[in-house]
């Protein structure tokens, strides 16, 4: 087991998604008109590009998303030892949380999770 | 059995760079680099890095890449391809390449490899009792400082992001 059961799923993935793929190009009814490849947009025609630029706010919350998300990185390993270490565990985790807690204050003091 | 899962590894993770590198739609690109970060973590599964393995999921796969995918969104005109390069600039790339490929190629064959038997694999509860250890070869202090360039990278996200916004408020401060 191990490694050999990988291998199955894995070819057993592959195998699924293209043969149902396969499968239903070639049993399907096929038609290709101009119209089916414009954007859906409610019945109407499309006016103007159908790319919009995002607002710079998606990208501020990226960003504070990712420094969370490595602050959870280093909370799953004090996580598992929490218990053999104790009291002082505890105390670190404190510290560490409390320097992190200042940036999410400094973010809320200025206006950066306010949505604009 | 561990060869050939290695070998699908590596071949998904070449694929999908050179698809990376190559396809003229950025949002495409970044979503082929989503791949090879993937499997990039599945190599790490293979030779038993389970922590680093989920390290690479959630930072590289799940926050590295939703930042690229938003940076892209950013953005002006994300509709437009890529222009193909001239025929010369192409050319003198393929030679920068090629014997970027050489060098490489050249040092790994030269190198006399000694393979160590390693059967311990490293645990999160390692990782975690290094991390939080204050004795002789603890991490504590790196551990505290790690939050404080956490820190750092906030406050200056914020400012870079937020920056004419804060100017106006200091300015009506002034005025």
């Amino acid at each position: 087991m191990g490694s050999e059961a990988i291998i199955v799923f894995f070819l057993a993935g592959v195998v699924l998604v293209a043969g149902s793929n396969f499968l239903s190009n070639l049993i399907s009814h096929k038609s290709d008109n101009a119209q089916k490849r414009e954007p859906y947009e409610s019945g109407m025609k499309t006016i103007g590009p159908t790319w919009v630029q995002f607002k710079v706010g998606y990208y501020l919350f990226a960003i504070l998303f990712l420094i969370f998300d490595v602050e959870v990185a280093f909370l799953v390993p004090w996580a598992v030892v929490f218990q053999d270490f104790g009291g002082v565990a505890f105390i670190e985790i404190i510290i560490f949380l409390f320097i992190l807690g200042l940036g999410l204050l400094y973010a809320w003091k200025k206006g950066a999770l306010k949505w604009e | 059995m561990e060869r050939i899962l290695f070998y699908i590894l590596a071949l998904i993770i070449v694929i999908f760079a050179i698809a990376a590198v190559s396809s003229r739609k950025m949002l495409r690109s970044v979503i082929y680099l989503l791949f090879v970060l993937c499997s990039i973590a599945g190599l790490y599964f293979l030779i038993d890095y389970n922590f680093l393995a989920a390290i690479q999921l959630t930072v590289y796969a799940g926050g590295i890449i939703v930042l690229i995918i938003f940076s892209v969104l950013l953005v002006h005109h994300i509709e437009l391809e890529l222009e193909l390069a001239k025929p010369l600039k192409q050319i003198i790339t393929a030679l920068a390449c090629l014997v970027g490929i050489g060098v490489i190629l050249t040092t790994i064959y030269s190198y006399d490899f000694k393979v160590i038997e390693n059967d311990t694999a490293i645990t999160t509860a390692d990782v975690g009792s290094k991390l939080l250890s204050y004795d002789q070869g603890g991490f504590i202090l790196p551990f505290e400082v790690i939050s404080v360039v956490l820190l750092a990278a906030m406050i200056g996200a914020i400012i870079i992001a937020k920056g004419k916004q804060v100017e106006k408020h200091e300015n009506k401060r002034i005025e």
